[in-house]
């Protein structure tokens, strides 16, 4: 086994624990706070569905994450005893497929719990019995949720990598090189970054009850989460550009596996940190009182 | 500030959204030059039609109580808090009784000036006046 490769087990390995370990127990830990300090009883409105629902769903975020962190650990033991890298991948390098793939999967029970808080706002505005709806009237603009610093910095590493790229490639511009490529890919995936900036910024309100101020906070964080994802994203294609200067091949499955922990780190991990739950006003959420 | 409407209200959520915006300014706590929310975002947060809020929108600015300053966006208007006071649906309903109270005072029955106000209206908007 060469240093590159005990390198890349580590990282691997660091990938595993983090996203199939660490980011969901967080995520586990504090649904059962929430749950826990802000019970059904006092808090109906948050829970459409009834109790035996929750435990189900926890169940099954609580298997899905385990078997992908149980798969991941397989596919590290094959990857060591069984897999010839020499003959799998046409560079002998251990092949970024492995973690890329990997990582695809490892996100699929963030995914299904996201479908499922769809669902639970969906029901929540189907139980929202108040005829009255407020709003706030004032328009929301992106220089008010992010700093125009912040922007500028993430536009100034997307130009920053296309200019990169293209000096490592000796300015080369022509359909099917790889500098092309790149910026299509980076450029598709940052209009996706922005659409979903968009949709949080003047999009549909899912939850009913949330107040203004949780709404500003959590757009808030959220834009911020996109804008960081977009630098990740630009300096991840630097490193891939720079591949070709600096003969990085053998590191391109250490990189893609780094990327994907930034990636989790920087969407997942930053939200969880940032929206703390003592910032929340659940008042929202408790039984109307008769007559009030 | 905050706008409330009252989806079971009696009065029609376009005239709701009027009303509240028109009370900011004479409060003041819409200023002249103050930005309002798109069309858009105010019809999503309230969970309304776009066509509702629309309608509202381009009544404030037939009023001149807003103005709508292209890709900018809607802004109130220099002069909303005086043209806040002016209500074209009270004009025209003094101007209608008095010109019904001239045509009784002539002879003409109810049903006769009912036919010829809906026949005016038709021609109104056959005209696409």
């Amino acid at each position: 086994m060469t240093w590159d490769q005990i390198l890349f087990y580590i990282v691997f390995a660091s990938q595993i624990l983090l996203l199939s370990i660490v980011l969901p127990r967080r995520i586990l830990a504090r649904m059962q706070h929430v749950r826990e300090t802000y019970p059904p009883a006092d808090y109906p409105k948050l829970y459409p569905d009834p109790a035996e629902k929750y435990a189900v769903s926890r169940f099954v975020f609580q298997l899905a994450y385990l078997a992908v962190a149980g798969l991941g650990f397989v596919i590290m033991l094959l990857m060591i005893f069984v897999v010839d890298h020499g003959t799998f991948a046409a560079d002998g390098f251990i092949s970024e497929a492995w973690p890329a793939g990997y990582g695809m999967v490892q996100f699929l029970p963030f995914m299904l719990l996201e479908v499922s808080e769809f669902r639970q706002f969906r029901l929540m505005r189907q139980l929202n019995t108040r005829t009255t709806r407020k709003a706030e009237l004032r328009p929301r603009r992106l220089v008010d949720f992010v700093s125009p610093g912040l922007l500028a910095a993430a536009a100034t590493f997307f130009v920053g990598c296309v200019v990169f790229d293209l000096y490592a490639h000796d300015w080369v511009i022509s359909w099917g090189h790889d500098t092309v490529q790149r910026t299509l890919t980076m450029a598709g995936t940052n209009l996706l970054l922005v659409a979903a900036g968009a949709w949080n910024l003047h999009g549909r309100k899912l939850n009913p009850h949330q107040t203004h101020a949780d709404r500003s906070r959590q757009t808030r964080i959220v834009l911020r989460s996109l804008c960081y994802i977009s630098m990740a994203l630009s300096v991840f294609l630097v490193t891939q550009a720079a591949d070709d200067i600096y003969r990085l091949a053998h590191l391109n499955a250490v990189l893609i596996s780094l990327y994907f922990q930034v990636i989790g780190m920087l969407s997942i991990g930053f939200t969880v940190k940032c929206f703390e739950t003592t910032d929340v006003d659940f008042d929202v959420y408790k039984a109307e009182v008769a007559g009030a | 500030m905050e706008i409330i409407i009252d989806i079971e209200g009696t009065e029609p959520l376009f005239a709701q959204l009027i009303a509240q915006v028109k009370k900011a300014v004479q409060d003041r706590s819409l200023k002249p030059g103050d930005a309002l929310p798109s069309i858009r975002q105010l019809a999503g947060d309230l969970e309304l039609n776009h066509k509702t809020v629309a309608k509202a929108y381009r009544l404030l600015e037939r009023d001149a109580v807003i103005q709508t300053k292209g890709y900018r966006g809607t802004f109130i208007h220099p002069d909303a808090e005086q043209n806040c006071g002016v209500d074209l649906g009270a004009i025209a309903a003094a101007k209608l009784t008095t010109t019904v109270g001239e045509l009784r005072g002539a002879g003409a029955t109810d049903s006769e000036i009912r036919i010829a106000f809906n026949t005016v209206m038709a021609d109104r908007h056959q005209q696409g006046v």
